[in-house]
This record gives C-alpha cells, sequence and structure tokens, in this order.
C-alpha cells in the first residue's frame, strides 16, 4: 500500500470540491466509502492515490418507498437493502441479487454507491504483476485477450479490454430500469443506471460517466407490477462468496399463460450491465415453452464474441436466461 | 475407565476461543524490527544488480539484506533433505536470490525497519536489475524437447526419472482379455492454512542462544537445517512453535525466509520478526499443484485385475527441497486397497518456474487413488458391472493380511498393509449410504430431468512413517505431571490427544497432565508434524515413557512403603497397597522421593527422577484404509455440480478421540472437495500466477460441503503399543475419486467421463456438449 493522506471532509460540498480539483485520470484523490472494494486495490498497488477523501457520514443512507418507487440512499449497505422489508416485498430482484453477492460481512460493510463502483474482477487488472493492463495503466496492452480469459466478457468488449462488470446489484437494477442521480459541484443530474457504464472501447481506464467531483447521491428503481414476479439466477463457480461466471436477472408481466413484457438483463458476460432488448422484444406475447424461450435467449448472442477460455459462457448465458423466465414465470 | 477411547474435550480450546492463542505475531519483542521481502516479479531472470540505496534512505529502515550482505555461512543454498539417486539435478534455493531467480515471489533481499509498513515502503525503493529469461510453465510443455530451460544452461527441464513395480507386468497385459487406458490430468492446488508463514529470530547476547518462534510443522528440522548450514552446535539455537493455524504439509518445510529471517537477527543483533500475507502465501509457500498420468490397466473377463502400468509426470517446481517424495508416494500407493498382480509405474519429475511443490494433506495419494479409482470404474463401466461389486472383486483380503504389496516405500521398507478388513469397510460405507436403494431414487429423479449420481473412493494409507517422535513424562515433587512432546501442533489437539494417553498410564485425568508441544529444547531429537504420523510415533512414546514413569513409581513405592511390587496398585495418582487404598504414596510424594535429599544416597537401583524420556521408532508404516461413497446432482445445463451426501467409513486403527478423528476426517474431506471441484492455481505462459487471493483461487465454503456421515472400525496395527493408525490425511485422499465416480454416473446418459480434476463447469459444459 503506497502512503496517502485521509482527507475527513465536514459536509460533501468540501468532499466534492477536493475530488474536484483532481484529473479524471490516475487521479491523485479518490473516494472511500465502505472501503470493501476500495482497501483491496490498495492493499495490491492497484490504485495508489496521494489522498483518500472519506465519504463517511455525508451521504444519504435512506431506503424510502412511495407509490413513484423505490429510492436508495448511496451509502444504504448491502445488507441493509437485502433486509429491507418493503424492497423484500415490492422488489425482490434486487434483495436477491444483494444476498446472492459477497458475504455478509462484506454485505454489512459495503454500500449501494461502491457496489456500483466496484472495480472488475480481471486477475490482470488486479495483479501489478502484469504490465500490460489497459484499464490500470492506459495504453500497456490487455494480457486477458490472449491470456487467461475464462473469467471474461463475451458481449461488449473491444481490443482494448474484455473485463467484466462484477456487480450483482446493477444487473437487477438495469432491468428494473433503475437511474442515478449525480450531485456534483455544479448541481445535481440524473440518468438511466442502463447509461451509467461505459463500454470500455479505447478508453477502458474510463468505466463511468462520472465527471471528476461527482458523486452517486442515490438510487432510484420506478414502480412497476414486473418487479415482483422477477429471478435473479447467479451461476457461479461456488456457492457463496464468489461472483457470477453468468448471471441473469429477469422480471416479468405477465398476461395469463402469455409473457406480456419481460425485462432482462446480464451479468458475468458484458463489460457492463448488459440489458438485452433483442430477447425482450421476442419474449413480449411469447409463452413460456422452452422452445421459444431458446428461440428468444438464443438472440442474447448475436453480437457475442469468446476469447477462447470464455466461449461457454455464449452458450451459458442463454441457457440462464431460459432458466430464469421458466422461474420467474412460474412465480405468482 | 480408560481416557484413550473416549471423547475428551480439547484442551486447546477455551484459550483459542476466548482470543488467548499466542501465534507468533502474538510476540512482541523489545527493539524488535519487522522485515518485509523484495520478491521477483518474473518467473526467470537473472539479477544483473540490486540498489538499496533509496529503500536505505527512508527514516525508520534499519538494513537492506541482500544475498552479498548475508554471512558466508548463509550465502549458500538450503540442503536438499531428502536425498534420492534418481535425482538428475539436485538444485536448492538460496537463502536470498544470487544471481537468478527461478520463480514469480522468490525472496531476493529483506528490508528490516520500525514496522512493517516502512519496511513495505522500503521494498518498493530496492532496485532490482532483472534480464528476463524464457519461462518454463506448463510442465507437459516444460518436459519437451527444446522448451525454454527453468535453469539457465541447462539441456532440459527433466529433474528427475525413476520407475517402481514388480511382477511381469507387460506379460499381464498381453494375456488380459480387457486393457483400457486413460489419461488424468490431476491439479492439487496447495495448502492454504489459514495463518500463513510466520517467524521470529532473536540471538540473546547473554548466552548467544538463537531462539526462532515459528509457525513450523517441523521445528528440530528447522533447528538441523540451520546448524547443518551454519555449523552451529544444536544447544545453540532453539525453535519453538507456538500456537500455528494450520499446516497442513505447507508448513513442514524449512523455508529461505525462515534462515534469512535468523541471519538478520544476527547481523542487526536485534530481534526480526517477518510475517507472511496472504499474496506472498499464494506466491512462495510450496503447493503440489500439477500431475499427468496416463495409465492402463489389464483385467480378465470377470473383471479382476491382472496388471497395472503406466507413467506419471509429476510438476517439480523450480527447487527440490523434499527431492521426488511426492511422486514417488504417488507411485507407490497407486495399487490401493487392491490385489494388483503386477505393476509398473514410470515418474519423470519436471523443473518449471514455478514456486516448488512438496506434500500437502495426502502428499501425492489423492492422484493415486484418483487414478486408480478411475481405473476401477472404467472396468465396471466397460464390463456392465456394478462398481462396487468390481472394486469387491480386487481387494485385498482380510484374511491375507499382513499383505505384501512388492514395493518398496518412500523409506526404503517394503510396502505391507499390516491390519484391516477392506471388503467390511466398503460394505459399511455402503450401507451408511444407502447404496442398494440409490438406483431406484436415481432413476425416478431422472425421469424429472435432474441428473444423480453415486461414486465410491477406496483408498490405503501409509501412516505413521519413521524414524522416531519422542517424549518426556516427568512428575514434580508438587505432583505435577508434565509431558514434553517434540512434535508440534498446528491445531489438530495434540496436547489432548498426549494427555488422554499419559492420562491412562498414570491414574489421573488429562486435567491433570500438563503437555508441552512444538520446542526443540523440550525434547533433544524431533523429526515432525507430517504423513499422519504423530499419533503413532509421538503417542507411542508418551505412551511407553509413561509406562515407565508407572513403573518407577511402583518400584519407589515399594521402597517407601515396604511392599511388594506386585501387592501395588496406582490409582488418582496415588500408589497403594492393593486392598488397602488408605496405605500409599502420591505420585509428588514419589518424585520427591526420586529427586533426593542433600548429602543422602539414592537407594540401590532407583534412579534419579521420577521420569523417562523415550523415543519410539516403528519399524516400518501402518496402513489405514478407508471408503468414501459421495452423492451429486448435476446441473446439467450450468455445469454445476452439488455434493448431497458424503458417507465415510475408515478404519485408523485404534481410535484416541472420536471427536478429534471426526473433526480430522470432516476437514479432509472439504480438502477433497476443494481439489475435486474449486481449487486451481492458475498460471499463465509465463509462469505468472493468476489466482493469488481467495477472490479467484476458491476453497470450499459451507455452502459446498455436505454433512460428512462418518462411520468408524478399529482394527488395532500390531506394529506399536497404541495399536493407532494415522487418521489426519484419509479424508482427503478418495474424496475427488469419489466425487469424480459420483458425476460420471450422473452424466451416464450422455457417456461422459471425467478424466480431470478440479471439474469446473466449462469442463463439464464441453464433455456433455461433445457427447450430445
Amino acid at each position: 500500500m503506497h502512503p496517502f493522506t485521509l482527507d475527513r471532509p465536514r459536509d460533501l460540498a468540501a468532499a466534492l470540491a477536493l475530488r474536484a480539483q483532481a484529473g479524471r485520470n490516475d487521479a491523485p484523490a479518490e473516494y472511500i466509502a465502505g472501503g470493501t472494494d476500495m482497501v483491496q486495490l490498495l492493499q495490491e498497488y492497484v490504485r495508489q492515490p496521494e489522498r483518500l477523501v472519506s465519504l463517511a457520514g455525508l451521504l444519504d443512507n435512506r431506503i424510502e418507498i412511495g407509490p413513484q418507487g423505490l429510492r436508495l440512499g448511496v451509502a444504504a449497505t448491502m445488507a441493509e437493502v437485502a433486509a429491507d422489508p418493503a424492497v423484500v416485498e415490492q422488489f425482490p430482484l434486487i434483495s436477491e441479487a444483494l444476498l446472492n453477492s459477497a458475504s455478509p460481512q462484506v454485505r454489512n460493510q459495503a454500500t449501494m454507491g461502491g457496489n456500483l463502483l466496484q472495480r472488475t474482477r480481471c486477475p490482470y487488472f488486479r495483479d501489478v504483476g502484469y504490465a500490460a493492463c489497459n484499464k490500470r495503466a492506459p495504453g500497456s496492452g490487455c494480457a486477458a485477450i490472449g491470456g487467461e480469459n475464462r473469467w471474461h466478457a463475451v458481449l461488449g468488449t473491444s481490443d482494448d479490454c474484455i473485463a467484466t462488470n462484477p456487480s450483482d446489484l446493477a444487473v437487477a437494477l438495469v432491468a428494473l430500469d433503475a437511474a442515478v442521480e449525480i450531485r456534483g459541484a455544479g448541481g445535481s443530474r440524473s440518468l438511466p443506471l442502463v447509461d451509467f457504464h461505459r463500454l470500455p472501447a479505447a478508453t477502458p481506464h474510463i468505466e463511468t460517466v462520472l465527471e471528476p467531483g461527482e458523486v452517486i447521491a442515490a438510487i432510484t428503481v420506478p414502480a412497476s407490477s414486473a418487479a415482483r414476479r422477477s429471478h435473479y439466477l447467479k451461476v457461479r463457480d461456488r456457492a457463496s462468496f464468489e461472483f457470477a461466471v453468468v448471471s441473469a436477472a429477469v422480471a416479468l408481466e405477465m398476461d395469463g399463460a402469455r409473457i406480456r413484457q419481460a425485462r432482462i438483463a446480464l451479468g458475468g458476460v458484458g463489460t457492463k450491465p448488459w440489458r438485452v432488448p433483442r430477447v425482450e422484444a421476442a419474449l413480449a406475447g411469447a409463452s413460456l415453452e422452452p422452445q421459444s424461450l431458446r428461440q428468444a435467449a438464443a438472440l442474447a448472442a448475436e453480437n457475442a464474441h469468446g476469447r477462447g477460455h470464455n466461449d461457454f459462457k455464449i452458450e451459458l448465458m442463454q441457457r440462464a436466461i431460459v432458466r430464469a423466465v421458466e422461474i420467474a414465470g412460474a412465480r405468482a | 475407565m480408560s481416557w484413550v477411547g473416549s471423547r475428551v474435550k480439547r484442551v486447546e480450546d477455551p484459550a483459542l476461543l476466548k482470543g488467548e492463542g499466542r501465534f507468533v505475531d502474538d510476540i512482541h519483542l523489545p527493539g524488535m524490527l519487522l522485515a518485509a521481502v523484495v520478491r521477483s516479479p518474473f518467473a526467470h531472470a537473472r539479477i544483473a544488480g540490486i540498489d538499496a540505496s533509496a529503500a536505505l534512505a527512508i527514516p525508520g529502515v534499519h538494513a537492506v539484506v541482500t544475498h552479498a550482505d548475508l554471512p558466508e555461512a548463509f550465502r549458500q543454498p538450503l540442503p536438499l533433505l531428502v536425498p534420492n539417486p534418481a535425482i538428475r539435478y539436485p538444485v536448492m534455493q538460496h537463502v536470498l536470490a544470487k544471481d537468478a531467480v527461478h520463480f514469480v515471489g522468490e525472496a531476493i533481499a529483506l528490508v528490516l525497519a520500525d514496522d512493517r509498513y516502512i519496511a513495505e515502503d522500503g521494498v518498493d525503493l530496492v532496485v532490482v536489475d532483472y534480464e528476463p529469461l524464457p519461462a518454463a510453465s506448463d510442465f507437459r510443455k516444460a518436459a519437451a524437447a527444446g522448451a525454454p530451460a527453468a535453469h539457465a544452461g541447462r539441456a532440459d527441464n527433466i529433474a528427475a526419472e525413476f520407475a517402481v513395480g514388480y511382477g511381469e507386468a507387460d506379460q499381464a497385459f498381453a494375456r488380459a482379455a480387457h486393457i483400457f487406458k486413460e489419461e488424468l490430468f490431476q491439479h492439487r492446488g496447495a495448502a492454504h492454512p489459514m495463518e500463513c508463514r510466520a517467524m521470529l529470530a532473536h540471538q540473546d547476547t547473554l548466552t548467544g542462544t538463537l531462539t526462532i518462534w515459528a509457525n513450523t510443522q517441523a521445528p528440530h528440522q528447522l533447528r538441523d537445517v540451520y546448524c547443518r548450514m551454519t555449523g552451529a552446535a544444536d544447544d545453540r539455537v532453539r525453535v519453538i512453535a507456538p500456537n500455528t493455524g494450520g499446516g497442513f504439509g505447507s508448513k513442514v518445510q524449512t523455508y529461505p525466509e525462515h534462515i534469512a529471517t535468523a541471519a538478520a537477527a544476527l547481523l542487526t543483533k536485534l530481534p526480526v520478526k517477518y510475517i507472511e500475507d496472504r499474496r506472498e502465501h499464494f506466491l512462495s509457500t510450496h503447493q503440489e499443484r500439477d500431475q499427468l498420468w496416463t495409465v492402463e490397466i489389464a483385467v480378465d473377463g470377470d473383471g479382476k485385475v491382472l496388471g497395472v502400468r503406466g507413467s506419471l509426470m509429476h510438476d517439480s517446481g523450480a527447487y527440490l527441497p523434499w527431492g521426488v517424495i511426492t511422486p514417488f508416494i504417488s507411485a507407490t500407493t497407486m495399487p490401493g486397497p487392491y490385489v494388483i498382480p503386477a505393476y509398473r509405474m514410470k515418474v519423470t519429475c519436471v523443473f518449471t518456474n514455478k514456486v516448488a511443490t512438496t506434500p500437502v494433506r495426502g502428499a501425492g495419494r489423492p492422484q493415486a487413488a484418483f487414478a486408480m479409482e478411475r481405473l476401477m470404474d472404467r472396468v465396471a463401466r466397460e464390463l456392465g458391472l456394478d462398481p462396487a461389486e468390481v472394486r469387491r472383486r480386487n481387494y485385498v483380503p482380510a484374511d491375507r493380511m499382513p499383505y505384501a504389496v512388492g514395493l518398496t516405500f518412500r523409506d526404503g521398507s517394503p510396502v505391507v498393509y499390516d491390519s484391516g478388513d477392506y471388503p467390511a469397510c466398503q460394505q459399511l460405507a455402503l450401507d451408511r449410504a444407502g447404496y442398494d436403494g440409490f438406483r431406484a431414487e436415481q432413476a425416478s429423479v431422472r425421469a424429472e430431468g435432474r441428473y444423480l449420481g453415486i461414486g465410491i473412493g477406496s483408498y490405503i494409507e501409509g501412516t505413521g512413517l519413521g524414524p522416531f517422535e519422542g517424549a518426556t513424562v516427568q512428575v514434580t515433587p508438587g505432583g505435577q505431571i508434565l509431558a514434553r512432546v517434540g512434535s508440534s501442533d498446528q491445531g489438530q489437539g495434540h496436547r489432548t490427544m498426549f494427555a488422554q494417553i499419559v492420562a491412562d498410564r498414570l491414574g489421573v485425568g488429562p486435567d491433570k497432565v500438563t503437555v508441552t508441544v512444538g520446542d526443540s529444547g523440550g525434547v533433544a531429537y524431533g523429526i515432525g508434524t507430517f504423513a499422519s504420523r504423530v499419533a503413532v510415533n509421538a503417542g507411542s512414546s508418551a505412551h511407553v515413557a509413561a509406562g515407565k514413569v508407572r513403573e518407577k513409581a511402583i518400584k519407589i513405592a515399594s521402597h517407601l512403603l515396604e511392599a511388594a511390587e506386585e501387592d501395588l496398585d496406582l490409582g488418582d495418582g496415588r500408589v497403594f497397597v492393593k486392598g488397602v487404598p488408605a496405605v500409599g504414596k502420591t505420585l509428588g510424594e514419589i518424585a520427591a522421593f526420586a529427586n533426593g535429599m542433600p548429602g543422602f544416597s539414592m537407594p540401590a537401583g532407583i534412579t534419579v527422577g521420577l521420569e523417562d524420556t523415550s523415543y519410539f521408532t516403528p519399524q516400518r508404516s501402518t496402513y489405514a484404509n478407508g471408503c468414501h461413497v459421495a452423492v451429486v446432482e448435476v446441473d446439467v445445463e450450468t455445469g454445476g455440480v452439488k455434493i448431497l451426501r458424503y458417507v465415510t467409513a475408515h478404519d485408523c486403527g485404534t481410535i484416541i478421540n472420536t471427536m478429534m478423528v471426526e473433526g480430522q476426517v470432516a476437514g479432509g474431506v472439504v480438502h477433497g472437495i476443494g481439489n475435486a471441484l474449486f481449487e486451481w492455481m492458475r498460471y499463465d505462459d509465463d509462469g505468472q500466477p493468476l489466482t493469488v487471493n481467495f477472490g479467484e483461487y476458491l476453497l470450499p465454503l459451507a455452502t459446498e460441503t455436505p454433512c460428512i456421515e462418518q462411520a468408524h472400525m478399529q482394527t488395532p496395527t500390531p506394529l506399536n503399543p497404541l495399536g493407532v493408525k494415522g487418521a489426519g490425511e484419509g479424508g482427503t485422499i478418495p474424496a475427488a475419486a469419489a466425487i469424480a465416480g459420483a458425476i460420471d454416473d450422473a452424466l451416464r446418459p450422455f457417456g461422459v467421463k471425467i478424466t480431470q480434476v478440479p471439474v469446473t463447469p466449462e469442463y463439464l459444459l464441453d464433455l456433455i456438449h461433445k457427447k450430445s
């Protein structure tokens, strides 16, 4: 761990100002909230900030549900949100995704904002023993593309990066049309979560649309009848404390035995939480017959591109969609 | 009543549960320096130079120690402790890298500072000028002609070659009704104890004695290696292993870091502590890793084995600290519990630019069990027989005990299975698992599209290897009963076990026996805690020593009470006259007499002190055995495997403490589950390790661990006075074999055959895809 100065500003405005002074990349200042990811990155020298700006106590941690939907203060912990009775009742997909993430200890500490901003598990990114990682050291290359890439993405990749976004929560939220409220020195703005993470393209080190000095203030999820008939299916190597190999978040509005509308997002396969509108469109009006589900799910693979070790994910994600839709569809 | 055989609660636990355990990192000495290690980022490189000036300029950094800075006696490689004529090139690691590094993580320099933070800052500023060299990574490629040399200047990477066997294998194959061949890739990862390596060295300026506190499984070995390298006398060096958080083989080894830390203490004349972090553990603590087995089995028309032959390739890593022990054990364990009339196995050990491989729990036996059990399953499948029946037809029958296999074990003694009833042990496991009823359940759930399977893993384990372990039992005039045992404990509960053994001999409760373990100053000679050998060796020594103390107590009491020895008995801490319990002497009173009075001569025939030291020396290994049954469900769409049931039946001879044996077996099985499904230490083609934290290297957790249902058999061995056999590794040995068999069985509709562990989801999906 490199030495750093820990700033504990008294209010959010001061925190924003501290961070805004710094540039966008190789920032000499970084935010820390729950710290479950940041501390690992610091310990392994992946991030080497000069200053750490603590957001502890500066951000909203309330969980509010109203007729418009759900609003999650960004400082709410994973455990608090997962156990909130209203979330469990009205947005079970979110609770399921959270409970399938990390460990109880981590969930007690990690925040909503940190979860959305956690860095990839790509081992080349996380080990400074590797020189080549465009995400960690822009322009240095990508060791994963020709290396051990069974963990990596098959959707949204570029020639510069194939790392996945590891969040389960984000997958569920993207499926539910969630938005993020962003606050900066100049005020607030809101945008759909699906537009929050960027594709790697030629700049994989820039992972979100956050500008320097901006923070996520809250996550909002619109009320929807689909939110209850849902399932978060997580396929992983180990049944707890492990990231997804492939995951599928599915929310359905049914019309009798037919699907009126499906919302589906995938994890573990994309460089960002991956919504699959073509699959959703094919499922609109479809029955829950395996054949029609398979046909629709196949559309998820249209632009998928394996790199060898991760080729299996292309088939696996289609199966995950089918199963998650079946399970959600069978729910009352 | 007898304490041996009772479920005595562990005397170790109250302190550990209350946070009062004392591990190496809990020891703080005045003036102590903390060390951090400069480690190679390259798998293979020449070192052209080292510049430590920037690190030395940091306030709080006291010294940077490189190879060139070491006293001359330390500027050498560590000794090869277990030589073998098969070794072509006995290359060993230097205390600190001399002019080249051969794996990522090899220690190059120690930075010594007031605290670990400063020391790590110092590590960042030590500039090492590397000239990278091509690296040998995958051992299969490294074995081929023309591969990059793991050690520059060598023509090839073959570290050792040898063959073991007996009988006429080729003739057996020539007359066989059926021959089946398999190529099996097996990866075993590493040990991963909870506590990483830890050491603290301090030379007392008053006495000159160097004390090393280390969480080692072999304190005497560490002392002996140090003395051998430096010429120090045994009594100038003391190694103490305090509370230790697991070892599983990885802490048997004397590591370069141990010697370097001691050298740093001598150089600075200050205590020096080094605590390994987890990333370093992934890089620099020995692993067991890769083996490739190409094996054939010859059977007659009834599935009776006529012979087994093949070759085994083993990834040795960059150095040979324990020679060829692991693959040697693998090759000599392959025949397992079966009558194999002819056997031949050729072994090739390959250098790679990765950390060395040395035994991890099971020590090459899990791979042997996997290879043999996969062949048994193959025979069953090809001949249309039940896998349990094929094994039954081939087990060594109980009436052939002792059974000489025809092989020579690693200690040079013949492999002789001393006792046990293998068919009965299998039956016990099958009955407990409800084997006969399983097929109906399997068929009914398959109709629902679910795939359940059952698998069997049988094994034998040579345990209790010699040469000896020592124990001293002493009674003080205050009546305290002390037992000092040389071997060290890593959480197994050795102190409880020894207390039970001594208590039985001296007629007291185990709570009256104070046991000290893991101190080279407590017992003069010692070997170490590995090879499931402590109960057999040290347990027997404690038993013998306590028995001698008992005899002596009765002899002295006979003198004091003027009663014949045969008229005396011992119980409740006293020697008394049979039938007249009020007339007697306490053990403390007897000890006070044995310790003498100033100016008075000892009575004739009575030696000083109520104590005895014994070194039990077994004539050869005693063989434990067992049979595991796993029931799994395979998700054919995701490749996920869930273990639904896991049943063990095993025979470790006399059980000293059933509760602790059950803990050992359950822990061993979990280790095996990791090997079967999860643990994979991955390296890229340049020898760079990829899985250097527990996020990427997966250990099984509670969610992957079913209830381990255990059944016990007790066939005492005639080879030691307690009748005990080792129990620490048997849980691991057949686990991967049983789970792989169960997966195969579940996927019979697809005709899938598992030939690799760990079994990953993508591997399974690929097998299913190819067959469907």
